[in-house]
């Protein structure tokens, strides 16, 4: 009896002294993500009432490190859509499952009846490969070039609306991407996005390097049939941050037009906390008219990140108390229709795991001699990690 | 080699005792809580308010007041976001947006997520040492143990955001046992306590620091050193942003 007591208790020690050893490292996977409730109000001018609209959306992250030089990463979004819009829009799921999509079809309609939505998407799913300095990674992925606050001309493989902030994960790109790090914060990528013809066909190089306390970029590839060229900078002037990013865009056809694209910022952070960001776009491709309403269904690309020709951005962020943080932007293009975008957002921590949110969007132009709200949107939003 | 400089530093410590003057006993302090070379470890900072609190944890490691790196590993909506210092070049990992953010260095007298640190206390853009100019001021008892107390002016130009510090370090074992912030006014708006003596990565230290708003009651921020390693040889490319990204 007494010699398996003793052989238990070995046995216990032993296991606690690799359980012990284990906690040392990191296990070797983890899985985290949210669940959230987002209710819509949206008014589109014309319509008498507004259109109310739900959407409970779950997120997971998943990453796998079976090797130190391997890790594997895969991200799911689960929602669920219900309300007047869905009910009211035949091609709603069509739109979902086209805006989420890469090469591949990952997007997946479990239920699509009565006004009801149920979409999965897996927007991350690659593997990259570590060695030393070299990095290659296979797969979904998110590949962020830009470097500015909200138009990012140097982003040609996955441009982002700002107006869906809803998803800050934003989409993944189907792609094969090399990286080497030449230095401390330098490197050479070259990024290759998966596609059946030469037309949506999306090949870049970027170099980064860093000199005298600037972080600068200049990118070289071929996206969607026009070669592109670009580059940006994050640097300071005196305490206040100062970035700026550019592209210009040749087509192979000739009968088109090149066009160019250049945002700049700069942004300051008071020693109270209140956060100021100003920005400006010129974008070649954007209109000097006409209502801010297709903001919100207009063809988004790094080429063209917003509906007109010159836009000027002001973002004002402050804590009103540490739990409650307030944030006004307002977008102004000074064209002959005088467009105007404001989003006042409203974070409050809940709990420590918990967040609330309250964000509207409301765009403004001239329309016919009027200056009227194309369009009114409200969003409230619970949100819990885990 | 550690072992040599270690040795060569409790000499010194010892040698020095009693003629010692402030700016001594500040450098033997920092070195202490900091690591002559490098430090790394994990902590919970907890901010408390009178009606709720939050906390967070981190894993950092940092090489002299140049390189710094730190990891948020809790709660779940921050986990995995990192800050990367070299120099005077901060940048932020944020791995739900696949983007590293340089950082405004006005963002530096910013409070750190709310608490009452800022950036500056956790990134450490400034030294202690090199910084400011040391008087000793006189002793004092501060929790049972014998102080030095020593005043610390900032230099001109340097990257300090406060007026004035008074230190109280630890005779026996150079520990921080207290230090009140100043503004540029004079006014009093920072006190912090090292509390907790505990022996922590092979030396005795304040295993809880707390940070208490002058003025305003039932505020405090404490940070909870969870575990700590001194003068592991850490390379100057661990870094890096390649690392930013991957240390976990």
């Amino acid at each position: 009896m007494g010699t398996v007591k003793s052989i238990l208790s070995f046995c216990l020690c032993c296991l606690l002294l690799t359980a012990k050893a284990q906690e040392e490292k990191p296990p070797n996977w983890t899985l985290n993500g949210y669940v959230k409730q987002l209710q819509t109000a949206l008014k589109f001018d014309g319509l008498d009432a507004y259109l109310l609209d739900n959407l409970f959306h779950n997120r997971l992250n998943f990453r796998w490190y079976p090797t130190d030089q391997l890790n594997v990463r895969v991200e799911m979004r689960n929602r669920l859509f219900y309300g007047d819009l869905v009910k009211a829009n035949p091609a709603y799921a069509t739109q979902v499952e086209l805006a989420n999509n890469d090469f591949f079809d990952l997007s997946f309609h479990t239920i699509n009846k009565n006004g009801w939505l149920l979409n999965s998407t897996i927007d991350r799913a690659y593997v990259q490969y570590v060695k030393g300095s070299f990095e290659a990674s296979l797969g979904r992925q998110r590949i962020n070039w830009g470097i500015n606050t909200v138009w990012n001309p140097n982003d040609v493989f996955n441009a982002f609306a700002f107006t869906d902030f809803d998803y800050e994960e934003r989409p993944g790109s189907d792609a094969l991407r090399v990286k080497y790090y030449t230095g401390v914060a330098s490197s050479v990528e070259l990024a290759v996005k998966a596609s059946k013809t030469w037309s949506d066909r999306v090949v870049a190089a970027l170099y980064k390097w860093n000199i005298a306390r600037y972080d600068f970029q200049a990118l070289l590839g071929v996206a969607n049939q026009e070669l592109v060229f670009g580059g940006g900078w994050a640097g300071h002037l005196k305490t206040a941050g100062f970035k700026g990013e550019w592209s210009y865009f040749i087509p192979f056809n000739s009968d088109l037009s090149n066009s160019f694209a250049l945002t700049l910022g700069i942004d300051y952070t008071f020693s109270n906390s209140l956060y100021l960001n100003l920005g400006y776009l010129f974008n070649d491709n954007g209109k000097t008219g006409g209502s801010l309403a297709e903001l919100f269904n207009f063809e988004l690309s790094a080429k063209n990140l917003y509906p007109f020709r010159h836009a000027t951005f002001l973002s004002v962020g402050y804590p009103i108390t540490p739990l409650l943080n307030a944030a006004m932007t307002w977008i102004y293009s000074p064209v002959s229709s005088q467009p105007l975008f404001l989003n006042p957002t409203f974070t409050y921590s809940v709990g420590q795991n918990w967040d609330l949110d309250l964000v509207g969007q409301l765009a403004f132009s001239d329309v016919q001699g009027k200056y009227k709200t194309a369009v009114i949107a409200g969003f409230l939003r619970l949100k819990l990690s885990f | 080699m550690t072992r040599i400089c270690w040795i060569l530093y409790l000499l010194l410590g010892t040698l020095t005792v009693g003629a010692q003057d402030a700016t001594e006993i500040i450098t033997i302090a920092d070195q202490r809580a900091r690591g002559i070379k490098s430090s790394q470890g994990e902590m919970k900072m907890t901010i408390v308010r009178p009606n709720w609190s939050r906390e967070i944890s981190i894993k950092s490691w940092s090489k002299g007041t140049e390189y710094s790196l730190m990891l948020i590993t809790d709660p779940p909506r921050d986990k995995g976001t990192a800050f990367l210092k070299r120099q005077k070049e901060i940048w932020n990992w944020q791995p739900s947006i696949d983007r590293a953010i340089k950082l405004p260095p006005s963002m530096m007298m910013q409070s750190w997520m709310g608490s009452d640190f800022k950036n500056d206390d956790l990134v450490r853009e400034s030294s202690v040492v090199v910084d400011y100019t040391h008087m000793l001021l006189g002793e004092e008892v501060i929790n049972g143990r014998e102080a030095y107390k020593i005043e610390l002016i900032p230099k001109e130009d340097a990257p300090v955001v406060w007026g004035k510090v008074i230190s109280w370090v630890g005779k026996k074992h150079y520990l921080q046992l207290k230090s009140e912030f100043y503004d540029e006014d004079g006014y009093l708006v920072n006190i912090m306590l090292g509390k907790d003596i505990k022996e922590l990565g092979g030396r005795l230290l304040p295993s809880r620091l707390e940070m208490i708003p002058a003025d305003e009651e039932g505020k405090k921020t404490v940070i909870e050193q969870k575990s700590i390693a001194f003068d592991v040889p850490i390379d100057n490319q661990f870094f890096s942003l390649q690392n930013m990204k991957r240390v976990r």
